[in-house]
Protein backbone atom coordinates (compact mmCIF):
# COMPACT_ATOMS: atom_id res chain seq x y z
CA UNK A 1 0.00 0.00 0.00
CA UNK A 2 1.84 3.47 -1.19
CA UNK A 3 3.06 5.36 2.07
CA UNK A 4 2.08 8.73 2.52
CA UNK A 5 4.04 11.57 5.13
CA UNK A 6 1.34 13.89 6.76
CA UNK A 7 4.04 16.95 8.19
CA UNK A 8 2.16 18.85 10.78
CA UNK A 9 2.31 22.58 10.82
CA UNK A 10 1.30 23.93 13.95
CA UNK A 11 -0.27 27.40 14.76
CA UNK A 12 1.12 27.96 18.52
CA UNK A 13 1.09 25.13 20.82
CA UNK A 14 -0.13 25.18 24.10
CA UNK A 15 2.74 24.50 26.67
CA UNK A 16 1.71 21.33 28.77
CA UNK A 17 1.41 23.72 31.87
CA UNK A 18 -1.46 25.26 29.92
CA UNK A 19 -5.38 24.87 30.62
CA UNK A 20 -5.94 23.74 26.77
CA UNK A 21 -3.18 21.43 26.96
CA UNK A 22 -5.38 18.14 28.19
CA UNK A 23 -7.63 18.97 25.17
CA UNK A 24 -4.78 19.41 22.62
CA UNK A 25 -3.41 16.17 23.30
CA UNK A 26 -6.63 14.43 23.40
CA UNK A 27 -7.07 15.50 19.33
CA UNK A 28 -3.84 13.50 19.03
CA UNK A 29 -5.33 10.58 20.92
CA UNK A 30 -8.73 10.59 18.70
CA UNK A 31 -6.72 10.88 15.57
CA UNK A 32 -4.29 8.31 16.61
CA UNK A 33 -7.84 5.95 17.45
CA UNK A 34 -9.54 6.97 14.60
CA UNK A 35 -6.56 5.95 11.82
CA UNK A 36 -5.71 2.96 13.50
CA UNK A 37 -2.79 0.51 11.58
CA UNK A 38 -3.32 3.15 8.90
CA UNK A 39 -0.74 5.04 10.86
CA UNK A 40 2.62 2.97 10.41
CA UNK A 41 5.23 5.74 12.00
CA UNK A 42 5.72 9.21 12.85
CA UNK A 43 7.00 11.20 15.66
CA UNK A 44 6.02 14.65 17.29
CA UNK A 45 9.08 16.76 17.39
CA UNK A 46 10.30 19.49 20.51
CA UNK A 47 9.42 23.08 19.60
CA UNK A 48 10.83 25.29 17.20
CA UNK A 49 12.51 27.26 20.00
CA UNK A 50 14.84 24.17 20.03
CA UNK A 51 15.75 24.04 15.98
CA UNK A 52 19.14 24.20 14.97
CA UNK A 53 19.55 24.94 11.07
CA UNK A 54 22.68 24.29 9.78
CA UNK A 55 25.06 25.04 6.22
CA UNK A 56 27.44 23.87 5.20
CA UNK A 57 29.07 26.51 2.70
CA UNK A 58 31.72 25.98 0.07
CA UNK A 59 31.33 22.37 -1.02
CA UNK A 60 30.56 18.74 1.58
CA UNK A 61 34.02 19.87 3.63
CA UNK A 62 33.39 23.51 3.62
CA UNK A 63 32.50 25.38 6.59
CA UNK A 64 29.68 24.46 9.17
CA UNK A 65 27.26 27.41 9.94
CA UNK A 66 24.86 26.80 12.79
CA UNK A 67 21.75 29.32 13.18
CA UNK A 68 19.42 29.15 16.00
CA UNK A 69 16.08 28.32 14.52
CA UNK A 70 13.60 26.52 12.49
CA UNK A 71 14.71 26.85 9.02
CA UNK A 72 11.36 29.26 7.35
CA UNK A 73 10.44 31.57 10.24
CA UNK A 74 6.78 31.60 10.31
CA UNK A 75 3.76 31.58 12.65
CA UNK A 76 3.07 27.97 12.14
CA UNK A 77 5.81 25.69 12.59
CA UNK A 78 6.66 21.85 11.54
CA UNK A 79 5.58 20.11 14.92
CA UNK A 80 5.55 16.54 14.08
CA UNK A 81 4.47 14.00 11.22
CA UNK A 82 2.73 10.63 10.74
CA UNK A 83 3.36 8.33 8.08
CA UNK A 84 -0.18 6.89 6.62
CA UNK A 85 -0.61 3.93 4.46
CA UNK A 86 -3.54 4.86 1.90
CA UNK A 87 -4.40 3.73 -1.62
CA UNK A 88 -4.59 7.18 -2.95
CA UNK A 89 -4.33 10.67 -2.16
CA UNK A 90 -8.07 11.34 -1.48
CA UNK A 91 -7.32 8.35 0.46
CA UNK A 92 -4.61 10.16 2.59
CA UNK A 93 -6.94 13.35 2.92
CA UNK A 94 -9.75 11.62 3.94
CA UNK A 95 -7.23 10.50 7.15
CA UNK A 96 -5.15 13.82 7.23
CA UNK A 97 -7.96 16.28 7.64
CA UNK A 98 -8.74 14.70 11.59
CA UNK A 99 -5.49 15.73 12.59
CA UNK A 100 -5.82 18.73 15.09
CA UNK A 101 -3.80 21.06 13.28
CA UNK A 102 -5.62 20.68 10.28
CA UNK A 103 -8.76 22.14 11.84
CA UNK A 104 -7.20 24.48 14.58
CA UNK A 105 -5.22 27.20 12.53
CA UNK A 106 -2.22 25.38 11.86
CA UNK A 107 -1.88 22.93 8.38
CA UNK A 108 -1.55 20.10 7.42
CA UNK A 109 0.81 19.10 4.14
CA UNK A 110 0.50 15.91 2.58
CA UNK A 111 3.07 14.53 0.53
CA UNK A 112 4.23 10.94 -0.81
CA UNK A 113 6.72 8.83 -0.04
CA UNK A 114 9.68 8.45 -2.84
CA UNK A 115 9.37 4.87 -3.75
CA UNK A 116 12.61 2.85 -3.20
CA UNK B 1 -14.02 16.14 -45.65
CA UNK B 2 -10.57 15.76 -44.38
CA UNK B 3 -11.02 19.04 -41.84
CA UNK B 4 -14.48 17.54 -40.89
CA UNK B 5 -12.92 14.14 -40.14
CA UNK B 6 -9.95 15.84 -37.84
CA UNK B 7 -13.35 17.83 -36.43
CA UNK B 8 -14.83 14.46 -35.92
CA UNK B 9 -12.16 12.96 -34.18
CA UNK B 10 -11.18 15.84 -32.21
CA UNK B 11 -14.66 15.79 -30.51
CA UNK B 12 -14.35 12.28 -29.62
CA UNK B 13 -10.96 12.28 -28.55
CA UNK B 14 -11.78 13.23 -25.23
CA UNK B 15 -14.13 10.53 -24.56
CA UNK B 16 -11.56 7.95 -25.64
CA UNK B 17 -8.89 8.58 -23.86
CA UNK B 18 -11.28 8.73 -20.63
CA UNK B 19 -12.17 5.09 -21.35
CA UNK B 20 -7.92 3.96 -22.08
CA UNK B 21 -6.98 5.61 -19.03
CA UNK B 22 -8.99 3.36 -16.90
CA UNK B 23 -7.35 0.70 -19.12
CA UNK B 24 -3.87 1.67 -19.17
CA UNK B 25 -3.41 3.41 -15.47
CA UNK B 26 -1.70 6.12 -16.39
CA UNK B 27 -3.01 9.22 -19.19
CA UNK B 28 -0.01 9.41 -21.04
CA UNK B 29 -0.19 5.41 -22.12
CA UNK B 30 -3.56 6.85 -23.00
CA UNK B 31 -3.28 9.92 -24.99
CA UNK B 32 -0.11 7.96 -26.42
CA UNK B 33 -2.27 5.20 -27.69
CA UNK B 34 -5.23 7.55 -28.61
CA UNK B 35 -2.70 9.34 -30.81
CA UNK B 36 -1.96 6.29 -32.60
CA UNK B 37 -5.51 5.20 -33.23
CA UNK B 38 -6.30 9.07 -34.66
CA UNK B 39 -2.87 8.88 -36.88
CA UNK B 40 -5.10 5.33 -38.76
CA UNK B 41 -8.03 7.39 -38.59
CA UNK B 42 -6.84 10.07 -40.35
CA UNK B 43 -5.32 7.77 -42.82
CA UNK B 44 -8.35 5.03 -43.20
CA UNK B 45 -11.72 6.82 -42.98
CA UNK B 46 -10.87 9.06 -46.40
CA UNK B 47 -10.21 6.73 -48.41
CA UNK B 48 -12.93 3.43 -46.85
CA UNK B 49 -15.30 6.39 -45.19
CA UNK B 50 -16.52 6.79 -41.73
CA UNK B 51 -16.93 4.01 -39.47
CA UNK B 52 -20.55 4.00 -38.12
CA UNK B 53 -19.39 4.22 -34.65
CA UNK B 54 -16.20 6.65 -34.94
CA UNK B 55 -15.69 6.42 -30.84
CA UNK B 56 -16.43 2.79 -30.67
CA UNK B 57 -13.96 2.19 -34.03
CA UNK B 58 -11.06 4.33 -32.05
CA UNK B 59 -11.67 2.83 -28.99
CA UNK B 60 -10.98 -0.38 -30.29
CA UNK B 61 -7.85 0.82 -32.27
CA UNK B 62 -6.28 2.44 -28.91
CA UNK B 63 -7.09 -0.68 -26.97
CA UNK B 64 -4.76 -2.78 -29.67
CA UNK B 65 -2.36 0.32 -29.72
CA UNK B 66 -2.13 0.61 -26.01
CA UNK B 67 -0.75 -3.08 -25.58
CA UNK B 68 1.30 -2.87 -28.72
CA UNK B 69 3.16 -0.29 -26.76
CA UNK B 70 2.99 -2.04 -23.37
CA UNK B 71 4.64 -5.09 -25.21
CA UNK B 72 7.32 -2.53 -26.53
CA UNK B 73 8.33 -1.52 -23.78
CA UNK B 74 7.96 -4.13 -21.58
CA UNK B 75 10.97 -6.68 -23.95
CA UNK B 76 12.99 -5.15 -20.91
CA UNK B 77 11.07 -7.27 -18.58
CA UNK B 78 7.41 -5.88 -17.48
CA UNK B 79 5.95 -9.47 -18.01
CA UNK B 80 3.35 -8.61 -15.62
CA UNK B 81 2.03 -5.55 -16.83
CA UNK B 82 1.58 -7.20 -20.17
CA UNK B 83 -0.67 -10.03 -19.12
CA UNK B 84 -2.65 -7.74 -16.95
CA UNK B 85 -3.41 -5.37 -19.75
CA UNK B 86 -4.28 -7.92 -21.91
CA UNK B 87 -6.15 -9.90 -19.56
CA UNK B 88 -8.60 -6.04 -18.66
CA UNK B 89 -8.86 -5.97 -22.37
CA UNK B 90 -10.27 -9.68 -22.99
CA UNK B 91 -12.62 -8.88 -20.17
CA UNK B 92 -14.20 -5.53 -21.40
CA UNK B 93 -17.08 -5.70 -23.91
CA UNK B 94 -16.55 -4.36 -27.28
CA UNK B 95 -18.32 -1.88 -28.05
CA UNK B 96 -18.84 -0.80 -24.34
CA UNK B 97 -22.12 0.23 -23.06
CA UNK B 98 -22.68 3.70 -22.33
CA UNK B 99 -22.69 3.60 -18.78
CA UNK B 100 -19.18 2.61 -18.61
CA UNK B 101 -18.21 5.37 -21.28
CA UNK B 102 -20.17 7.83 -19.32
CA UNK B 103 -18.60 6.70 -16.11
CA UNK B 104 -14.80 6.89 -18.02
CA UNK B 105 -15.62 10.31 -18.78
CA UNK B 106 -16.60 11.40 -15.22
CA UNK B 107 -13.53 9.85 -14.24
CA UNK B 108 -11.34 12.12 -16.69
CA UNK B 109 -13.14 15.34 -15.39
CA UNK B 110 -12.70 15.09 -11.91
CA UNK B 111 -9.50 13.85 -12.12
CA UNK B 112 -8.55 16.99 -14.16
CA UNK B 113 -10.36 18.94 -11.83
CA UNK B 114 -8.97 17.65 -8.62
CA UNK B 115 -8.42 20.27 -6.38
CA UNK B 116 -5.17 19.08 -5.10
CA UNK B 117 -3.74 20.53 -8.69
CA UNK B 118 -3.28 24.83 -9.44
CA UNK B 119 -6.45 26.07 -10.86
CA UNK B 120 -4.82 27.26 -13.49
CA UNK B 121 -3.44 24.13 -14.50
CA UNK B 122 -6.78 22.51 -14.04
CA UNK B 123 -8.11 24.42 -16.90
CA UNK B 124 -5.51 23.42 -18.86
CA UNK B 125 -5.46 19.99 -18.65
CA UNK B 126 -9.22 20.06 -19.33
CA UNK B 127 -9.42 21.93 -22.23
CA UNK B 128 -6.10 19.24 -23.75
CA UNK B 129 -7.50 15.98 -22.25
CA UNK B 130 -11.33 16.75 -21.85
CA UNK B 131 -11.71 19.03 -25.01
CA UNK B 132 -8.82 17.75 -27.22
CA UNK B 133 -7.63 21.19 -27.37
CA UNK B 134 -3.70 21.45 -28.61
CA UNK B 135 -1.58 23.05 -26.43
CA UNK B 136 -0.65 25.64 -28.35
CA UNK B 137 -4.54 26.24 -29.10
CA UNK B 138 -4.57 26.91 -24.91
CA UNK B 139 -1.57 29.30 -24.81
CA UNK B 140 -3.51 31.22 -27.79
CA UNK B 141 -6.64 31.37 -25.55
CA UNK B 142 -5.43 32.58 -22.21
CA UNK B 143 -2.31 34.96 -24.37
CA UNK B 144 0.37 32.24 -22.40
CA UNK B 145 3.99 31.05 -23.95
CA UNK B 146 3.15 27.83 -25.63
CA UNK B 147 6.53 26.48 -23.17
CA UNK B 148 4.19 27.99 -19.80
CA UNK B 149 0.82 26.11 -21.00
CA UNK B 150 2.96 22.54 -21.84
CA UNK B 151 4.71 22.49 -18.26
CA UNK B 152 1.44 23.03 -16.31
CA UNK B 153 -0.52 20.44 -18.23
CA UNK B 154 3.13 17.96 -17.53
CA UNK B 155 3.74 19.29 -14.09
CA UNK B 156 -0.36 18.38 -13.12
CA UNK B 157 0.35 14.83 -15.04
CA UNK B 158 3.18 14.15 -12.81
CA UNK B 159 1.20 14.96 -9.58
CA UNK B 160 -1.44 13.30 -11.17
CA UNK B 161 1.02 10.12 -11.31
CA UNK B 162 3.37 10.86 -8.38
CA UNK B 163 0.51 11.32 -5.42
CA UNK B 164 -2.05 8.81 -6.81
CA UNK B 165 -4.86 10.81 -7.74
CA UNK B 166 -7.40 8.73 -8.08
CA UNK B 167 -9.25 7.85 -11.46
CA UNK B 168 -12.63 7.64 -9.78
CA UNK B 169 -15.93 9.52 -9.81
CA UNK B 170 -16.90 10.86 -6.44
CA UNK B 171 -19.13 9.10 -4.32
CA UNK B 172 -22.20 11.45 -3.70
CA UNK B 173 -21.38 12.25 -0.02
CA UNK B 174 -18.26 13.48 -1.91
CA UNK B 175 -19.60 15.49 -4.73
CA UNK B 176 -20.89 18.48 -2.97
CA UNK B 177 -17.40 19.20 -2.11
CA UNK B 178 -16.19 17.60 -5.67
CA UNK B 179 -18.46 19.14 -8.08
CA UNK B 180 -17.14 22.93 -7.62
CA UNK B 181 -13.92 22.87 -8.92
CA UNK B 182 -15.17 21.23 -12.27
CA UNK B 183 -18.08 23.70 -12.45
CA UNK B 184 -15.06 26.39 -11.74
CA UNK B 185 -12.84 25.54 -14.33
CA UNK B 186 -15.54 25.91 -17.26
CA UNK B 187 -16.78 28.86 -15.31
CA UNK B 188 -13.14 30.02 -16.10
CA UNK B 189 -13.58 29.24 -20.09
CA UNK B 190 -16.90 31.01 -19.94
CA UNK B 191 -15.33 34.21 -18.34
CA UNK B 192 -12.15 34.67 -20.42
CA UNK B 193 -14.33 33.99 -23.55
CA UNK B 194 -17.17 36.75 -22.73
CA UNK B 195 -14.11 39.14 -21.57
CA UNK B 196 -10.93 38.54 -22.71
CA UNK B 197 -8.48 40.09 -19.82
CA UNK B 198 -5.74 40.90 -22.90
CA UNK B 199 -5.26 40.13 -26.69
CA UNK B 200 -7.02 41.86 -29.55
CA UNK B 201 -10.41 40.19 -29.09
CA UNK B 202 -12.29 40.96 -26.46
CA UNK B 203 -15.23 38.55 -26.74
CA UNK B 204 -13.79 34.90 -27.68
CA UNK B 205 -16.16 32.98 -29.44
CA UNK B 206 -14.02 29.52 -29.91
CA UNK B 207 -13.94 29.84 -26.01
CA UNK B 208 -18.05 30.42 -25.54
CA UNK B 209 -18.19 27.43 -27.91
CA UNK B 210 -15.87 25.11 -25.57
CA UNK B 211 -17.27 26.36 -22.48
CA UNK B 212 -20.81 25.44 -23.69
CA UNK B 213 -19.69 22.24 -25.19
CA UNK B 214 -17.91 21.08 -21.47
CA UNK B 215 -21.27 22.29 -19.67
CA UNK B 216 -23.31 20.13 -21.78
CA UNK B 217 -21.12 17.17 -21.23
CA UNK B 218 -22.04 17.82 -17.75
CA UNK B 219 -25.66 18.37 -18.32
CA UNK B 220 -24.94 14.66 -19.99
CA UNK B 221 -22.84 13.25 -17.11
CA UNK B 222 -24.55 14.57 -13.68
CA UNK B 223 -28.26 15.18 -15.09
CA UNK B 224 -29.61 15.71 -11.91
CA UNK B 225 -27.01 18.04 -10.42
CA UNK B 226 -29.19 21.31 -10.46
CA UNK B 227 -26.11 23.60 -10.51
CA UNK B 228 -24.77 22.01 -13.84
CA UNK B 229 -27.93 23.09 -15.55
CA UNK B 230 -27.41 26.33 -14.07
CA UNK B 231 -24.16 26.30 -15.82
CA UNK B 232 -25.05 25.63 -19.14
CA UNK B 233 -27.86 28.14 -19.30
CA UNK B 234 -25.37 30.77 -18.13
CA UNK B 235 -23.23 29.53 -21.35
CA UNK B 236 -25.84 28.95 -23.42
CA UNK B 237 -27.35 32.44 -22.51
CA UNK B 238 -23.43 34.20 -22.45
CA UNK B 239 -23.05 33.42 -25.72
CA UNK B 240 -26.72 33.93 -27.63
CA UNK B 241 -25.82 37.59 -26.72
CA UNK B 242 -21.96 37.45 -28.15
CA UNK B 243 -22.97 38.79 -31.67
CA UNK B 244 -23.54 42.27 -30.11
CA UNK B 245 -20.79 42.59 -27.51
CA UNK B 246 -18.44 44.35 -30.20
CA UNK B 247 -18.98 46.46 -33.01
CA UNK B 248 -16.75 46.39 -36.36
CA UNK B 249 -14.52 48.38 -34.92
CA UNK B 250 -13.63 45.86 -32.56
CA UNK B 251 -14.97 48.06 -29.32
CA UNK B 252 -17.20 46.65 -27.05
CA UNK B 253 -20.92 47.70 -27.41
CA UNK B 254 -22.66 48.09 -24.11
CA UNK B 255 -26.02 46.05 -22.79
CA UNK B 256 -28.04 49.76 -23.50
CA UNK B 257 -26.83 49.97 -26.79
CA UNK B 258 -27.04 46.23 -28.22
CA UNK B 259 -28.98 45.65 -31.48
CA UNK B 260 -30.97 42.80 -29.54
CA UNK B 261 -32.76 41.55 -33.12
CA UNK B 262 -29.27 39.84 -33.36
CA UNK B 263 -29.42 37.56 -30.38
CA UNK B 264 -29.61 33.79 -30.58
CA UNK B 265 -33.03 33.35 -29.53
CA UNK B 266 -32.86 29.98 -30.17
CA UNK B 267 -30.13 29.50 -27.35
CA UNK B 268 -31.66 31.99 -25.07
CA UNK B 269 -34.99 29.48 -25.23
CA UNK B 270 -32.59 26.44 -24.33
CA UNK B 271 -31.12 28.44 -21.41
CA UNK B 272 -34.54 29.50 -19.80
CA UNK B 273 -36.08 26.12 -20.39
CA UNK B 274 -33.01 24.45 -18.67
CA UNK B 275 -32.99 27.05 -15.86
CA UNK B 276 -37.15 26.24 -15.40
CA UNK B 277 -36.47 22.46 -14.80
CA UNK B 278 -33.22 22.95 -13.02
CA UNK B 279 -35.41 25.54 -10.37
CA UNK B 280 -37.51 23.12 -10.09
CA UNK B 281 -35.51 20.49 -7.74
CA UNK B 282 -35.01 23.74 -5.09
CA UNK B 283 -31.47 23.55 -4.80
CA UNK B 284 -30.56 26.79 -6.10
CA UNK B 285 -27.05 27.86 -6.68
CA UNK B 286 -24.53 30.71 -7.69
CA UNK B 287 -25.07 29.29 -11.42
CA UNK B 288 -28.37 29.11 -11.24
CA UNK B 289 -28.71 32.75 -9.94
CA UNK B 290 -25.85 34.08 -12.68
CA UNK B 291 -28.03 32.12 -15.22
CA UNK B 292 -31.47 33.90 -14.63
CA UNK B 293 -30.26 37.38 -14.33
CA UNK B 294 -28.34 36.71 -17.75
CA UNK B 295 -31.93 35.50 -18.90
CA UNK B 296 -33.84 38.35 -17.78
CA UNK B 297 -31.22 40.39 -19.68
CA UNK B 298 -31.83 38.04 -23.32
CA UNK B 299 -35.23 38.14 -22.79
CA UNK B 300 -36.22 41.96 -22.33
CA UNK B 301 -36.64 43.80 -25.86
CA UNK B 302 -35.02 46.85 -24.21
CA UNK B 303 -33.27 47.93 -21.34
CA UNK B 304 -35.76 50.01 -19.80
CA UNK B 305 -38.41 47.12 -19.96
CA UNK B 306 -35.89 44.50 -18.28
CA UNK B 307 -37.32 43.12 -15.16
CA UNK B 308 -34.94 45.42 -12.61
CA UNK B 309 -36.16 44.87 -9.54
CA UNK B 310 -36.14 41.14 -9.94
CA UNK B 311 -32.37 41.05 -11.26
CA UNK B 312 -31.45 43.31 -8.27
CA UNK B 313 -33.49 40.51 -5.62
CA UNK B 314 -30.98 38.28 -7.67
CA UNK B 315 -27.97 39.99 -7.51
CA UNK B 316 -28.70 39.95 -3.44
CA UNK B 317 -28.92 36.56 -3.56
CA UNK B 318 -25.87 36.15 -5.21
CA UNK B 319 -23.89 38.40 -3.08
CA UNK B 320 -25.53 36.29 -0.08
CA UNK B 321 -23.88 33.01 -1.48
CA UNK B 322 -20.71 34.63 -3.08
CA UNK B 323 -19.50 37.83 -2.07
CA UNK B 324 -16.49 38.50 -4.66
CA UNK B 325 -16.02 42.07 -5.55
CA UNK B 326 -17.45 41.06 -9.27
CA UNK B 327 -21.16 40.33 -7.88
CA UNK B 328 -20.58 43.42 -6.39
CA UNK B 329 -19.78 45.72 -8.94
CA UNK B 330 -22.23 44.10 -10.83
CA UNK B 331 -24.96 44.97 -8.14
CA UNK B 332 -23.81 48.22 -8.04
CA UNK B 333 -24.84 48.90 -11.54
CA UNK B 334 -28.09 47.26 -10.95
CA UNK B 335 -29.22 48.90 -7.75
CA UNK B 336 -28.35 52.13 -9.50
CA UNK B 337 -30.90 51.21 -12.83
CA UNK B 338 -33.62 50.25 -10.34
CA UNK B 339 -32.94 53.07 -7.11
CA UNK B 340 -30.90 55.49 -8.65
CA UNK B 341 -27.02 56.32 -8.83
CA UNK B 342 -26.51 57.20 -5.40
CA UNK B 343 -27.77 53.53 -3.97
CA UNK B 344 -25.36 51.88 -6.51
CA UNK B 345 -22.51 53.89 -5.44
CA UNK B 346 -23.59 52.92 -1.41
CA UNK B 347 -22.72 49.46 -2.68
CA UNK B 348 -19.44 49.99 -4.34
CA UNK B 349 -18.58 52.11 -0.94
CA UNK B 350 -19.28 48.68 0.84
CA UNK B 351 -16.03 46.93 -0.87
CA UNK B 352 -13.92 50.22 -1.62
CA UNK B 353 -11.44 48.90 0.97
CA UNK B 354 -11.00 45.52 -0.52
CA UNK B 355 -7.52 45.25 -2.69
CA UNK B 356 -9.13 43.10 -5.41
CA UNK B 357 -11.78 46.45 -5.99
CA UNK B 358 -8.84 48.69 -5.69
CA UNK B 359 -6.88 47.24 -8.56
CA UNK B 360 -9.97 46.40 -10.72
CA UNK B 361 -10.63 48.43 -13.48
CA UNK B 362 -14.20 47.75 -13.85
CA UNK B 363 -14.83 48.70 -10.00
CA UNK B 364 -13.36 51.79 -11.30
CA UNK B 365 -15.13 52.58 -14.26
CA UNK B 366 -18.69 51.47 -13.11
CA UNK B 367 -17.78 54.07 -10.12
CA UNK B 368 -17.07 56.53 -12.40
CA UNK B 369 -20.19 56.30 -14.66
CA UNK B 370 -22.58 56.45 -11.30
CA UNK B 371 -20.14 59.42 -10.28
CA UNK B 372 -20.79 61.00 -13.51
CA UNK B 373 -24.65 60.07 -12.96
CA UNK B 374 -24.74 61.99 -9.54
CA UNK B 375 -23.34 64.86 -10.81
CA UNK B 376 -19.54 64.65 -9.33
CA UNK B 377 -17.94 65.07 -12.84
CA UNK B 378 -14.01 65.87 -11.25
CA UNK B 379 -14.38 62.46 -8.90
CA UNK B 380 -15.97 60.99 -12.33
CA UNK B 381 -13.09 61.94 -14.38
CA UNK B 382 -10.35 60.87 -11.24
CA UNK B 383 -12.04 57.57 -11.19
CA UNK B 384 -12.20 57.00 -15.41
CA UNK B 385 -8.42 57.71 -14.59
CA UNK B 386 -7.74 55.06 -12.52
CA UNK B 387 -9.59 53.22 -14.24
CA UNK B 388 -7.95 53.61 -17.79
CA UNK B 389 -4.42 53.10 -16.32
CA UNK B 390 -5.67 49.36 -15.13
CA UNK B 391 -7.16 48.03 -18.19
CA UNK B 392 -5.12 45.75 -19.88
CA UNK B 393 -7.11 44.62 -22.97
CA UNK B 394 -6.78 47.79 -25.58
CA UNK B 395 -10.57 48.07 -26.51
CA UNK B 396 -11.14 48.26 -22.96
CA UNK B 397 -8.67 51.47 -23.04
CA UNK B 398 -10.74 52.37 -26.44
CA UNK B 399 -13.75 52.70 -24.28
CA UNK B 400 -12.52 54.52 -21.11
CA UNK B 401 -10.63 57.28 -23.25
CA UNK B 402 -14.02 57.72 -25.01
CA UNK B 403 -15.47 58.40 -22.28
CA UNK B 404 -12.79 60.59 -20.46
CA UNK B 405 -13.50 62.55 -23.75
CA UNK B 406 -16.87 62.95 -23.38
CA UNK B 407 -16.80 63.75 -19.49
CA UNK B 408 -14.27 66.86 -20.63
CA UNK B 409 -17.12 67.79 -22.96
CA UNK B 410 -20.17 67.82 -20.32
CA UNK B 411 -17.77 69.71 -17.39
Amino acid sequence: MPQFAALIYEAPRPTPDAPDFAAYMQGYMDFGERAGTAVVGGAALLGPETATTLEVRGGADGDLVQTDGPYAETKEFLGGFYLLEAEDLDGAVALARHIPAASDGGRVEVRPLMPM
Amino acid sequence: MHESIERLVQAERGRVVATLRRLTGDLDSAEDAVSDAIVEALEQWPRRGIPERPAAWLTTVARRRALDRVRRESSRGDRERVAQLAATLAEEPDPLPWSTIRDDQLRLVFTCCHPALNPDARVALALRTICGLTTSEIARAFLAPDATVGQRISRAKAKIAATRIPYRVPTDAELPQRLPAVLAVVDVVLTTGHHAPVGDDLVRVDLLATATWLARLLVELLPDEAECAGLLALCLSTAARAPTRIGPDGDPILLAEADRSRWDADATAEAVALLERSLRRGTPGPFQVRAAISCLHSLAPDVESTDWPQVVELYRMLDGMTPTVAVRVNRAVAEAQLHGAPAGLAVLEAISERPEAQSWHLYHAVRAELLRRSGETSGAADALATAHGLATNPSDRRLLDERLRALGTEA
